[in-house]
This record gives structure tokens, C-alpha cells and sequence, in this order.
């Protein structure tokens, strides 16, 4: 199984894996009130949030024609909230869902967990949200016990067939203090190789001739589990 | 130049185009009358007027009205603007690219015309047009950066790549201050510029680039991929594996980060665990690796060890921790589906497994389903949908099981309940019912299938009306990308927009096209071979193995359609409550649910064209697109398009059965119609026809081709039907040697059905105990013990 970036000719396919797996039983008008989309509504995501969406593919089939396109198997469907009410920057769980045959193979965790990194290295996301029905044990499972969302409503009678939905949402804090680890180490590792024995902790200014602005990042409250990061520009040596 | 208006209906003009711009048309009707009940013959009113008409629903009228409008002020860019909407609402594209340009000639200075122009040209792919605009666009608006993006865009698109470049380098140039590491737009045209210099095939400068601008880039994975992509191409080993173990990091699950070698082995470990965990999916994830037939062999190996050690348990020491109950059922299981795969198929072998599973757990809803798919190959449609049936009624909740019972029950031809299973998902509320929610959502699977179904009853009109709505489907995916050619430049992303731009270019080329329009001509030919004889549904002889058999189902069809249109009087007086409110844009009436007008058509070689165009376009590489233009361009007497589709179809594959008939009939359609070729096309005929050797006859090119391929069964029976057709006294020899193919030892039961499908169309005797001999070898398929 391939996880990765959805592009624009999967959608056929990510149509497919939604039509077969997702129930159809909305009144509500609005694409986001419903589980089932066309075509239009995919490229909107596909084309406003390209970095978000991503989908689990078959690499196993045998091609059958030589116009043959990848099969989904699964795949997630997400946005950042435009104009957000509370004026936090978050992601949305537009949909998410994984072919009967390919489920309990911790696919739709994969799939999450790219598009939740890509919420925060790209839109500097807060938080991510998503309704799920009240129902869907195994959804339920996979959003509160292993990626950790927390309930945040009931919102009754979501779904036409009367069903009502929890409203979840997981803050996304955790991976921006991943990714600051990462830079960090990153950056640590270039700049011993490129400074060699030269170079010292606290006189990096102006190695190989470019002055450097960097970015030191500080943490605050991270023992209390705030895991609030604060940016300070260091660009004058420290 | 606009006729004057006096001041009260200068506003009042105003009032009419706001109160179209905001829907109200009614009211904008309304004030346009007032102006023309003094000036009849303004024609930006008039025009004004028609426009609301055409939101309205009124196309026709609105139509005539533009038409007036224009006649009575043809320097008006109002009305040469509103005759270019009209056309652009009509999907009329090209007429209204004419028409805003002499809008636009009228009024240069107008922003408004100049970009409905450009959206139009882009959609039609007009790039040198589309250049035009934007280059005046961005003279016009030189302070926007989404001007001088979507200039690049354009060049871009219209293959300069280095200009596109050039025209993102000039207006970073104008940049007084570099823009915040959080400025999205900034960010992607960064992104942007890297990819066109990467496409203009500079690997090191893209690199260079890429490390000094894309940095901190806010698409972080974008430069992940392409850093290790780039060193790679570049040949620098170690650190494109070093960059690739980075993205490896992030995300274990795409094989592009591999080089190749990295492959997990420890099956044994990993299926152990699985097993235990009862995991249905096991199958699912491992069968990647069947390509490789070691591990296809060690794979069930490992699993049936796993079933056996755990017969012996009680002896030896546990070897699995926690709950185990679930792992013999689900190594059965996984035994059932490799035994199922087509890789490593043995069907009784797969029975027994699945039947040992479902023993251990009769309510497994994915075992009933393999146990259904394992029925269908077998061939017997009928009993897969009966147990794909029960696998649903085990979880009536989950729409795949539901989608998979269905899809089963259109394979058995059940049409009718097919449609009932589908609706226990679909929206209740949608006017027309379960099949127009599922034309809504676009559920493609459903329409090929549906479509498939009904051409194998025969009923050809219904069957073409579901193709036709799968192609319809295209026209609307190929239309959806309108809007992204402004709201993408909005947005400011660039690259995703550039990728969709692509895959529009050949959509058609999808499967999802294919799949339809194919089916639609091969229902066209059978048209144009036998004509329908009856009114109602186009009931052919397809399955049929008699008159009598053919009677009673056009009879049988008739009752339908009658019964259909009372049911659907009977609808029309219930009081609908569903349906919404006339909100002036309400659905047309389909005057022809059933697709009898597509049957009843007395052209169907023209009509067959809307479907082979673009199969021809998209799919040249695929031998059946070539194929079926061959056999539709040579009934039209289209000999050098025949030919044409022939040499393409030899160039893919020479020994195709059906490329070796045609060769063949295309020789002797040239010798019978010499006189109607034009010498020309003769000539050229004669100079690019060369797949016949010249010094053999037709028969010993026949002869050769079947003894060459004499194990295939499909070659021997290509090679038989055309022995009978040049020598037509050897019938009752090549009706032996058809019945003989039975006695090849790689025939399947498909192949099996095709030979007795040419028997019956030859009305041979044979038929009868072919049948029963093909009954005697596949027991456990439907087609050959069914009634017909």
C-alpha cells in the first residue's frame, strides 16, 4: 500500500472509495453537511488545499489497460476552515474512509497523521476538527483512542436518518513541537557538518560568508503539558 | 456605441442589471419593460433583458431576444457581451469567444469582457489567446501579483517554459522587501518557479534553487520530495538516500521513497501477528509481493504451518500471546483468498478454506463476501449474488457490503433489485428516486454496470441511456474545471492548478470512459448488423436461442414499458411534496428515460462516432478502442480510417485474434468495393497495407495464423470464422473444429461461452452438445446449464 498526496487525476477513484463505503442519507443542502460529493468538490480541496489530502493506493493491481490509473483504496478528504468563527486557524476532516478490504490495517491512521503534519507545517493549523456519527464504533476508536481527539459536542440529528454526531477535535501543538525538534536536530547536523572543527556552539554568525537570520525556538510551559512554543528571532548573536 | 437614455431610465438601466446581478428577475423583467415601453428598440435593454430570460430557463426565447438586441444596436458591447453569455450558458464555446471579441473590439478598455474572454480561451485551450488576454490583463493591472502569475501560467501552458519563468523572476525583481515566511502566495510561487525550471530538464539549477529560495518553504513535504527526487536524478547516492530516509521518517508507506531494495522480508513475523489479531485485511496487504513467485510460494506455506502448529498446541508450548481465537479463522481465510487470487488460483482448494472459516465464524461478513467472489469465478453469477447477498443482510449498516451485493446482483442481471439494494443508501429525498441520486453523485461504477447488464438482456435502449449518462458525466468533470481558472489564481495554487490542467487535457482517457463508450459501440454495431424490429426497448438476440426465446421477451419487455409508464402517470398526479420550490433553474423532463429514442436510431454508425472519437483521441494505445473504430469506420465505408485503426491495432498486437480477422475482412472489402475507393485513397491503401505477405493467399494466411496459434482458443476460433467466411462450404468442418475447442487444455469457461455464442449465430447443431459437454466440464457455472 502506497500512502500519499492526492492528486487531481485520483479523483475518479477517491469518488469510488467514498460512493462505495460512505451512506447517502443527508437532507441538509450543504456539501459539508453530506458524506457523498462530486466530482467539483474534491477538486475544491484538491486545488485550495493541495498539501492536505491524501490517499492509501493498491500498488498490487495488475494493469489492465495502458490507461490505467491508480486504485484507492482509501483515502482523507481535508481543508482549513475559511474565515474560522472563533478566528483560530484549523484544520477540517472533510471525509475519510477505507475500503472494506483494507480496513484494521492502520491505513486510515496513516492517512490522518500526514494530513494533520501537513495542516501545521502549511497553514500553521491550531486544531483539527471533524463529526463523526455517534454509531461508528471503529471511527470512533481510531479518532479518541489512537490519534486522541477529544468530544467536543453532540450535535443532534446531524445526519437525515436521525443519527446525531459528535463534533471531535485533537490541537495540533504536539506536532509543532515535532517539528521544531526536527529543525533543530536538522539544523544542528548542517551546521557540524558544514562548520567542521571550526565552528563552536554560539559563533555561527556568518559561517561560509552569508549572515544568517535564525530562529531559536523556545519552549514555555512544555512540563505543564501547555506545549505553547513562542518564536523569538535571534538574528543578532545571543 | 450604446443608445442615449435619458436620466430616469439611465437609473433605471442600472436598476436592471443589479437586479440581475442579484438574482431578482422578476423584478429586472419588470424594469426592463419600462424602458422599452418608451425605447422598443434599445438594444442594451433588450439585451439585459434576454440574459434574465436565459436564467430564467427561457434559452430560446432569450435566445431570439439577443439576436433582436443585436439588430437593433450592432455597436453596442453590451449586447455583443450579452450574445457571448448566452453562447457561454449553451456550452456554445467557440461562438462565444466570437462574440466577446467583438464586444471586446467595441470596448478594449473593459476589464469585465477581457476576462470572461480569457476564461473561455483557457477552457478551450486556446493558449496563444489566452496569452493575448493576460498579457493585456496584466498592462492593465500590473500591481496585482496574481496578473503576473497568471501571465506565467499562460506561457506556461503554452510551452514557454523559460519566459514563464522569466515573468516570475521580473516580478520578484519589483519586490522592494522580501515578503514574510508566512505569505502563502509567495510560498507556492516559489514552489512554482522551482517546478518550471525543473521541467525545463536544468536538474542542478532546480536543486540550487530549491536549497537557496525553498528553504523554509511553508510546503515542507513538496521540498522534501523534490530535494531527494532532484539529488537522485543528479546521481548524487548518498545524499539522495539520505534525503529519502528522511522522508521515509515521515511516511513508511510509499514505495517511490525506496530504493528498491529496502524490502521488509519477515513475512513469517508479520503474518503471525496479523493472524493472531484476526485481521481480514492480511491478504490485502501482502499481495503486492505475489509479482515475485517465491514469496507467492512461501506466503500460504507459512499460513498453513500457522493452522497446524496450532493443532499441536495443546503438546507444545503456546506460541501466541493474548487472544488468539480469531487466528485460525482468519489464516483460513487468508488461504481462501490466495487460493481465490489470479495469481495462484485453484478454486475448490479456496471453497474449502472459505467453508472452514465461515464454520469457525458464520457471521464474518468478509468471508461470505469472498466466498461470493470465489462463486463468481466460477461463473455462476447466480449463487455469487445469492451469497453476496447474504454477506449484506450480516451488516445491513455498512454501504460497501451494500455496494458489493448490488454490483453482484447487476452480474446476475437482476437489474431490478440491484436498484432496490442501492437505494438503502441513497438519499430519500431526491426527485426520480435512488438511480437519479446516483446520476447526482456521478456513481460511475453503477451506470457501466447497470449499462452492461441490460445489453446482456438485450434491452439496448436502456443500455445505451446508461452510457450515454456516463459520458454526460465526463462532459460535466470536463466543464467543472471552469471556475478554477480564476478561484486557483486566487488561491494562489499554482502547481496543483497546472496538475489539474493536465489531467483535463486527457480525461477521457480514463478507464471509467473507456469501459462505457466501448460497450456503447459494440450496442451501435449490433444496431447497424441486425436492426431492431420492435418498438420497446431494442430487445436483441444476444442470449436468445430461438425465435420463441426472442418473442416472449419482447414481449416480456413491452409488458415492462407499459407497466413503467403507468407507474410513472401515476406519479405525476400524486402531489410531489419532495420537490422543491421552482427556484427557475428546475431539472429539464428526460423525453426519454428508457433510451428508446437512442435505439430507434436509423444511424447508429453516426451516433456510434459520439463515443469513438474520443476513444480514438484519448486511448490509441488500446487495442480494443482500435478495434472497434475498425469495425465501425469500415461500415461506413471508411476505408482509410479503417485502415488506419487496423495498422495502429497490428502495431500493438500483430497476433490479436481480432486483428487477424480484420486483416483479413479489410482485403476482401477492398477487392469487393474497388470501384467506390477513390484512386487516391487507393493508392495510399496500396502502399500502407502491407500486413498481408504477398505471395499467400488468404486461405494459407488463415491457415498459418491457426496453426501457429492451434493452443489458443480465442486465435483458433478468430482463425474458424474466417475460413468460414472464405470458403463457405467448409461450415460444417469449421462448426467441428469450433465444438473441438473444447478439448484445449487452457480454456475457461468465458472462452468456453464464446465459442457456444458463435455456434448458436452460425445456427449450427453443434450448439446443443457443446453445451452440454462445456455443462459436464464447469458443474458449478450458470452459463452453460441455464434454460437458455
Amino acid at each position: 500500500m502506497d500512502i500519499r498526496l492526492l492528486h487531481p487525476s485520483d479523483i475518479p477513484h477517491v469518488q469510488h472509495a467514498n460512493i462505495t463505503n460512505l451512506p447517502e442519507k443527508q437532507v441538509l443542502p450543504m456539501p459539508q453537511n453530506q458524506e457523498c460529493y462530486f466530482m467539483k468538490y474534491y477538486l475544491y480541496h484538491a486545488l485550495s488545499w493541495p498539501q492536505l489530502s491524501y490517499v492509501a493506493v493498491d500498488v498490487s493491481r495488475p494493469k489492465k489497460t495502458p490507461y490505467d490509473y491508480p486504485r484507492i483504496v482509501g483515502y482523507v478528504l481535508a481543508k482549513m476552515e475559511e474565515d474560522p468563527p472563533d478566528g483560530v486557524q484549523h484544520g477540517h476532516i472533510t471525509s475519510l474512509s477505507v475500503m472494506r478490504t483494507h480496513r484494521r490495517l492502520g491505513i486510515a491512521e496513516k492517512l490522518m497523521k500526514q494530513s494533520q503534519r501537513a495542516m501545521v507545517e502549511t497553514y500553521g493549523a491550531q486544531y483539527v476538527s471533524l463529526h463523526v456519527r455517534v454509531s461508528n464504533n471503529a471511527a470512533l476508536r481510531l479518532y479518541r483512542d489512537t490519534l486522541g481527539f477529544k468530544n467536543e459536542n453532540v450535535e443532534a440529528k446531524y445526519y437525515a436518518d436521525g443519527e446525531d454526531a459528535y463534533s471531535m477535535k485533537l490541537e495540533l501543538g504536539f506536532i509543532r513541537e515535532q517539528i521544531l525538534d526536527e529543525e533543530e536536530a536538522d539544523e544542528d547536523a548542517d551546521e557540524g557538518e558544514a562548520v567542521g572543527d571550526v565552528g563552536k556552539a554560539g559563533e555561527r554568525a556568518g559561517v561560509n560568508g552569508k549572515e544568517k537570520s535564525k530562529k531559536r525556538k523556545v519552549r514555555v510551559g512544555r512540563g505543564l503539558g501547555v506545549g505553547e512554543l513562542v518564536e523569538r528571532n535571534e538574528s543578532h548573536k545571543s | 456605441m450604446p443608445q442615449p437614455l435619458n436620466s430616469k431610465e439611465s437609473s433605471l438601466f442600472r436598476t436592471v442589471v443589479r437586479n440581475y446581478e442579484d438574482k431578482q428577475y422578476k423584478k429586472g423583467i419588470k424594469a426592463a419593460d419600462q424602458i422599452l415601453k418608451k425605447n422598443p428598440k434599445h438594444g442594451d435593454t433588450l439585451a439585459m433583458k434576454a440574459l434574465i430570460m436565459n436564467s430564467q430557463g427561457k434559452t430560446e426565447e432569450a435566445f431570439a431576444l439577443g439576436k433582436v438586441a443585436l439588430q437593433c444596436d450592432m455597436k453596442s458591447h453590451v449586447c455583443w457581451h450579452v450574445y457571448g453569455l448566452l453562447y457561454r450558458a449553451a456550452k456554445n464555446f467557440e461562438e462565444a469567444i466570437k462574440a466577446y471579441k467583438f464586444a471586446l473590439k467595441l470596448e478594449p478598455d473593459s476589464s469585465q469582457i477581457q476576462r470572461d474572454l480569457a476564461l473561455l480561451q483557457v477552457q478551450m485551450r486556446d493558449y496563444q489567446g489566452y496569452l493575448v488576454s493576460r498579457r493585456q490583463m496584466l498592462t492593465q493591472r500590473s500591481h496585482i501579483r496574481q496578473n503576473w502569475t497568471a501571465l506565467a501560467v499562460a506561457l506556461h501552458l503554452n510551452g514557454e517554459l523559460s519566459e514563464a519563468e522569466g515573468v516570475l523572476t521580473t516580478y520578484e525583481g519589483t519586490l522592494k522587501n522580501p515578503p514574510s515566511k508566512t505569505d502563502f502566495e509567495n510560498s507556492e510561487a516559489v514552489m512554482y518557479k522551482n517546478s518550471l525550471i525543473a521541467e525545463q530538464g536544468d536538474t542542478q539549477k532546480a536543486l540550487d534553487h530549491l536549497e537557496s529560495a525553498a528553504k523554509h518553504n511553508l510546503d515542507r513535504l513538496a521540498v522534501l520530495e523534490l530535494r531527494a527526487q532532484y539529488l537522485a536524478q543528479l546521481g548524487q547516492k548518498e545524499e539522495a538516500a539520505k534525503a529519502y530516509r528522511t522522508l521515509i521518517d515521515r511516511n513508511s508507506e510509499y514505495k517511490t521513497y525506496y530504493d528498491g531494495d529496502e524490502f521488509r522480508d519477515a513475512a513469517d513475523k508479520y503474518l503471525n501477528r496479523m493472524l493472531d489479531k484476526g485481521v481480514p485485511s492480511t491478504f490485502a496487504n501482502l499481495k503486492h509481493l505475489y509479482s515475485n513467485s517465491s514469496k507467492k510460494n512461501i506466503l500460504p506455506v507459512i499460513v498453513q504451518q500457522y493452522i497446524d502448529s496450532d493443532k499441536s498446541a495443546a503438546n507444545d508450548e503456546p506460541k501466541r500471546n493474548g487472544d488468539t481465537s480469531k487466528g485460525a479463522s482468519a489464516a483460513y481465510y487468508f488461504l481462501a483468498q490466495h487460493y481465490n487470487y489470479y495469481l495462484s488460483r485453484d478454486l475448490d482448494a479456496a471453497l474449502e478454506n472459505i467453508e472452514k472459516a465461515i464454520e469457525l465464524e458464520p457471521d464474518s461478513v468478509d468471508f461470505h463476501l469472498t466466498k461470493a467472489r470465489i462463486w463468481k469465478h466460477y461463473g455462476n453469477t447466480q449463487k455469487a449474488s445469492e451469497i453476496m447477498e447474504q454477506a449484506r443482510t450480516l451488516d445491513t449498516r455498512d454501504r460497501h457490503i451494500n455496494t458489493k451485493a448490488a454490483k453482484y446482483q447487476l452480474r446476475n442481471d437482476e437489474t431490478e433489485a440491484a436498484i432496490k439494494t442501492m437505494g438503502m443508501f441513497t438519499r430519500a429525498e431526491t426527485v426520480g428516486g435512488p438511480l437519479a441520486d446516483l446520476h447526482d453523485m456521478q456513481c460511475m461504477w453503477f451506470l457501466t454496470e447497470d449499462g452492461q447488464s441490460y445489453a446482456r438482456q438485450g434491452k439496448l435502449g436502456l443500455a445505451l441511456k446508461r452510457f450515454t449518462s456516463v459520458y454526460n458525466v465526463f462532459d460535466v468533470w470536463q466543464e467543472d474545471q471552469f471556475d478554477f481558472h480564476s478561484f486557483s489564481l486566487r488561491k494562489g495554487q499554482i502547481r496543483a492548478y497546472v496538475d489539474m490542467m493536465r489531467w483535463e487535457d486527457h480525461l477521457r482517457d480514463h478507464p471509467f470512459f473507456s469501459r462505457a463508450a466501448l460497450s456503447a459501440v459494440g450496442i451501435y454495431l449490433n444496431i447497424h448488423d441486425k436492426p431492431l424490429s420492435n418498438g420497446t426497448n431494442g430487445i436483441g438476440d444476444a442470449n436468445g436461442d430461438d425465435a420463441a426465446e426472442r418473442k416472449k421477451a419482447a414481449k416480456k419487455a413491452r409488458k415492462e414499458a407499459q407497466k413503467a409508464e403507468r407507474e410513472a402517470a401515476a406519479k405525476k398526479n400524486e402531489p410531489n411534496k419532495s420537490t422543491k420550490e421552482g427556484d427557475g433553474e428546475a431539472k429539464k423532463k428526460d423525453d426519454d428515460p428508457d433510451g428508446v429514442k437512442l435505439a430507434a436510431t436509423t444511424e447508429p454508425m453516426t451516433d456510434a462516432m459520439k463515443f469513438l472519437a474520443p476513444l480514438l483521441q484519448f486511448s490509441p494505445k488500446s487495442i480494443d478502442a482500435q478495434i472497434a473504430g475498425f469495425e465501425v469506420y469500415i461500415r461506413r465505408k471508411k476505408y482509410l480510417l479503417a485502415l488506419k485503426c487496423l495498422l495502429a491495432a497490428a502495431a500493438l498486437g500483430k497476433e490479436h485474434p481480432k486483428v487477424h480477422e480484420q486483416i483479413v475482412r479489410f482485403k476482401l472489402a477492398m477487392e469487393k468495393d474497388m470501384e467506390s475507393v477513390p484512386p487516391k485513397s487507393l493508392e495510399i491503401i496500396k502502399s500502407e497495407f502491407k500486413l498481408l505477405p504477398e505471395s499467400t493467399s488468404l486461405s494459407q494466411f488463415n491457415d498459418e495464423y491457426l496453426k501457429k496459434h492451434q493452443d489458443s482458443v480465442q486465435s483458433t476460433l478468430s482463425a474458424l470464422r474466417v475460413r468460414r467466411l472464405l470458403a463457405p462450404d467448409t461450415a460444417t468442418r469449421c462448426e467441428k473444429d469450433v465444438a473441438a475447442v473444447i478439448k484445449l487444455p487452457s480454456i475457461t469457461f468465458e472462452e468456453a461461452r464464446e465459442a457456444l455464442e458463435l455456434l448458436r449465430s452460425w445456427q449450427s447443431s453443434e450448439a446443443a452438445s457443446f453445451k452440454s459437454s462445456a455443462a459436464a466440464k464447469w458443474p458449478k457455472a450458470t452459463v452453460f446449464s441455464s434454460l437458455t
